[in-house]
């Protein structure tokens, strides 16, 4: 068994209308462990950071608009395969297209408040997950070799 | 006058609160913290900080500090800094009493059906989750955990 870790982000639409509880549940229910969390009400710095890779987008402004419209909580989530696990319970990024019983779904308005983010591959996890986290923060569930609760052994 | 005394009696009484509220380790073990965070969020509470953390004997040592002496003070410190714990600062009106209320009565047994201890609590001392008893119990513990805004 190989345990992944993944970043997810419960976005600001989804925050003011309650719909933490919900989405959690849902993640919980994928096999997803919430080993850190935060929320945190993103500066323009930190969005445009955060999105750095879109930055040449149409959309670049209004997604940063957005993202610092208002609170998000911010998780890491550990698990088997947990990239691909995370972002099939999350469902298509057009929450028209995305299928029954996925998070966007159930949760999200539209292509833009689309209530939650995921990285999308092993790699970009690790960068997203150090942007809002040191190994310190993450309180992983499975006892790694080291005694210590948040050991950030990283295995 | 009077009229207008009464209307800000009203508005006092229902004046937004803030609590504090933390889902232990159990529950968050048994992957049922989204389960609680919705039952907290269908009062129509808003959660304004959340943070998982994992407390330190010395951190639980002085949460509970009150109860420092009680023959079930070791055993609350080990079992609070067994695991990681999410905290939460519960914002609405009424906050304090109207989370109790959800939380339910400290033994799940008593607890009425509906709420988080009935649904979630295994024992007094595994309840779920810890919820302030007053508005200024609410005060001390949010800025234990969150700091001074």
């Amino acid at each position: 068994m190989k345990l992944e870790r993944t970043l997810s982000i419960i976005k600001p639409d989804a925050v003011s209308k309650n719909y933490i509880g919900g989405i959690i549940t849902m993640l919980e229910k994928a096999g997803l462990e919430v080993i850190a969390a935060k929320m945190v009400h993103m500066t323009q710095e930190q969005a445009e950071g955060f999105y750095a890779v879109h930055k040449e987008r149409s959309f670049f402004k209004e997604l940063v608009d957005f993202m610092t419209s208002g609170p998000s909580l911010v998780m890491v989530l550990e698990g088997e395969h947990a990239v691909k696990a995370n972002r099939d319970v999350m469902g298509a990024t057009d929450p028209k297209k995305a299928e029954k019983g996925t998070i966007r779904a159930t949760f999200a308005e539209s292509i833009d408040a689309n209530a939650v983010h995921g990285s999308d591959s092993i790699e970009n996890a690790q960068k997203e997950i150090q942007y809002f986290f040191t190994e310190h923060n993450l309180c992983p569930r499975v006892k790694h070799h080291h005694k210590h609760h948040c050991c950030g052994c990283g295995h | 006058m009077r009229y207008i005394l009464l209307a800000l009696l009203a508005t006092a009484s229902l004046c937004a609160e803030q609590s504090f509220s933390m889902i232990k380790p159990a529950a968050v073990k048994e992957q049922h913290i989204g389960q609680i965070i919705a039952m907290i969020e269908q009062q129509n509470l808003a959660l304004t900080n959340i943070m998982m953390q994992t407390l330190s004997q010395e951190q639980a040592e002085a949460f509970y500090g009150e109860h420092k002496g009680k023959p079930f003070y070791p055993e609350l410190v080990a079992m609070m800094s067994s695991g990681p714990c999410v905290l939460m600062v519960v914002d609405g009106d009424n906050a304090v009493l109207r989370l109790r209320e959800i939380v339910g009565s400290t033994d799940p047994k008593k607890a009425a059906p509906g709420t988080i201890r009935a649904a979630f609590g295994k024992s007094v001392g595994e309840n779920a989750i810890h919820a302030s008893d007053s508005v200024e119990s609410a005060k001390r513990e949010i800025t234990f955990f969150f700091g001074a805004n």
